[in-house]
């Protein structure tokens, strides 16, 4: 599904990832964990596409196609999702018209029919619902006066309506409260099948409890250094990452 | 000689109205026309109108190029004897006498005194009565118009009426387009004005004075989707009581395109208030400018204003000049003020384009957003989804 080899990404010259591997195969949810500044948002904004995030060397290749070679709007018609650590306030733009414009884009990229406004809405409202989240929020700029915790929320309710074939989930987990973060993992959990995979970016074994990850890996300073399953992100936990540079002195 | 004063030897017209006129052209012999060192005109160029030959004066109907052509009931108010109105509304003519104590200022408000000297026939609409359809002023001009057209336009709103206008532009020629609007609002109404404007080649000068009385609502909103040259000065005069003014705008500007807003309340008496929402987005070789002048008087206490300018740049040559200005001498006053430019956000594209919504499209729905606030606030739903409508064609049209 995802195959990401010696991926080398530099912004402005400087070197973020050196030499990234991961196989993310359908179906499977595999969390990636590590310290601040070891390169887990530049992963996500590497894969989504955003300017300036160059890749310098290796490859990336989603469904088998050359993720490098796409724009961000046809990776994410492709089916390529990422949620936002931080996500950003369009004034003005409200975010029915916003999630509804993204729906029918993708599908006009991949040729299938637009979605009409009732099914639509109906589909939106039922994730509304799911998150805890207030109908009022369609009419009102995309997480514009959005307090963080329903902005994080508002990420899953866009992912459940857009329906990705994988999803990059950054630090999604962080800024909400206990019962929020519940909503969220089961707003994930919903989505899951033999089909859909995610890469879960996360500091936290909390929402790692919920989701039951096929794979845990730890990114430092670039790479992938430590691979394993749910026991390797207890571990962490306990531990955290002063085992890293045990190892690496 | 240049073109501009060639205009001023066209044959006076014999009427009543010809002591007014002849003091009217003094007044502009003396002043002159404004130019660059004239403060209020300094990021605006008459170049292009003074180089321009003026062709015959064809103010008459053969050049009504389209009428308008809005998604609901509405009643369309001509400007000639005779025309058919709602029960109401009246239209008079103004007589010397109505006019003999018209002044306006130096060589700032030349165009003002060119409308007073030249113009054919002033008019005097009087809303009585609420109306529940929408008046509307229709402007236009065909590809042949090139002459010079003055109109002068009294609209009296009555104690107590609430009336909507719709002020409806549309220029196709390469002329000059002076029109003076005086506007008086009797105590506790109100009305709401709004213009449309589409521009060409035409010199489009406009001013709107309105003067609004005790706890009387003047809401003016203005959508300009730019011409080779407009300049509109909207003044409003807050006179008595609880009397209240609003100005929301937003100009749209493309290469080789000039729209200059100076719009300044008078806060005469306290308490009083007034609002302003002005959005400009020049893409292209287009030039925007835009003076918000808010003056609080001595005495004025307890007066409210909110002035914000938010302007975009879509291009590397487009050029916005951007000055909100607050003078306040009274006490007891809130008063804010806010003025941006930039551009387009990165990381608001990227956002979008994540989403599956390609680049273009992205930056069009941006725009929309930016541009979108001040006609948001238009009460009247009809009137704002129309509007609205407008705005995103004028977006969306290359």
């Amino acid at each position: 599904m995802l195959s990401i080899n010696n991926l080398h990404v530099s912004i402005d010259n400087k070197q973020i990832l050196k030499g990234l591997d991961l196989e993310v195969g359908p179906g499977e949810l595999h969390a990636v964990m590590g310290p601040n500044g070891s390169g887990k948002s530049t992963l996500g904004y590497a894969l989504a596409g955003r300017e300036g995030y160059d890749i310098t060397e290796g490859s990336v290749t989603f469904d088998g196609n050359d993720l490098s070679e796409m724009e961000p709007e046809e990776r994410a018609a492709a089916g390529l999702f990422l949620a936002f650590q931080y996500p950003v306030e369009i004034p003005g733009v409200n975010n029915a018209y916003f999630l509804r414009s993204a729906l029918n884009a993708q599908r006009r990229a991949r040729g299938e029919e637009e979605q009409d406004s009732m099914g639509f809405l109906k589909e939106v409202r039922a994730s509304l619902k799911a998150l805890k989240m207030d109908e009022s929020l369609l009419k009102r700029a995309v997480n514009e006066g959005f307090s963080g915790g329903e902005k994080k929320r508002n990420e899953i309710v866009q992912m459940a309506v857009l329906k990705p074939k994988v999803a990059i989930l950054d630090e999604t987990d962080s800024g909400l409260d206990i019962d929020a973060l519940k909503l969220v993992a089961e707003g994930i959990n919903r989505l899951r099948d033999d089909a859909r995979s995610f890469v879960v970016i996360t500091h936290y074994q909390r929402l790692l409890d919920y989701l039951k990850p096929d794979q845990v890996h730890v990114l430092s300073k670039g790479r992938i250094v430590e691979s394993g399953g749910e026991e390797l992100s207890r571990r962490l936990e306990d531990e955290g990452y002063a085992f890293l540079e045990a190892a690496e002195a | 000689m240049s073109a501009l004063q060639q205009r001023l030897d066209a044959p006076p017209i014999e009427d009543d109205l010809q002591d007014l006129r002849r003091r009217a052209l003094r007044a502009l012999m003396t002043h002159g026309f404004p130019d660059l060192k004239t403060e209020a005109w300094k990021y605006t160029s008459l170049r292009q109108l003074d180089k321009r030959e003026a062709g015959q004066d064809s103010g008459s109907g053969e050049n009504q190029a389209s009428r308008p052509d809005l998604p609901f009931d509405a009643t369309l108010v001509e400007l000639r004897p005779g025309a058919r109105l709602p029960e109401g509304v009246r239209l008079e003519p103004l007589t010397a006498d109505h006019l003999n104590d018209i002044d306006y200022g130096g060589r700032e408000d030349a165009f003002a005194w060119l409308n007073l000297a030249r113009v054919k026939q002033p008019w005097c609409l009087k809303i009585s009565r609420d109306t529940d359809r929408p008046l509307v002023l229709a402007q236009t001009t065909g590809e042949g118009f090139s002459g010079d057209r003055h109109s002068l336009l009294r609209i009296e709103v009555a104690e107590g009426v609430e009336a909507t206008l719709i002020d409806w532009q549309h220029d196709q020629g390469a002329g000059l387009i002076n029109q003076v609007q005086s506007v008086r609002l009797g105590p506790g109404s109100r009305l709401d004005h709004i213009v449309s404007r589409r521009g060409e080649d035409s010199a489009v000068i406009q001013r709107t004075q309105a003067s609004v009385a005790a706890r009387a609502d003047y809401r003016f909103t203005v959508l300009d989707q730019g011409g080779r040259l407009h300049r509109h000065d909207v003044l409003v005069h807050l006179l008595a009581e609880g009397a209240r003014g609003e100005i929301d705008g937003v100009a749209l500007i493309d290469s080789q395109q000039h729209v200059d807003f100076h719009t300044t309340i008078e806060h005469t008496v306290g308490p009083t208030n007034s609002r302003e929402t002005f959005r400009m987005l020049a893409d292209g070789s287009g030039v925007g400018v835009f003076n918000g002048r808010i003056h609080i008087h001595r005495g004025a206490d307890d007066s409210h204003s909110d002035l914000n300018t938010a302007n975009l740049l879509l291009s590397d040559s487009a050029r916005i000049n951007t000055k909100p200005e607050l003078e306040i001498y009274a006490e007891d006053v809130t008063a804010s003020h806010g003025a941006t430019i930039g551009q387009l956000e990165d990381a608001a594209m990227f956002y979008l384009r994540s989403r599956g919504i390609p680049a273009t499209e992205a930056a069009s729905l941006l725009k929309r957003g930016f541009a979108g606030e001040p006609l948001e606030r238009i009460q009247d739903e009809r009137i704002r989804a129309w509007l609205l409508d407008v705005l995103h064609a004028g977006l969306s049209s290359p």
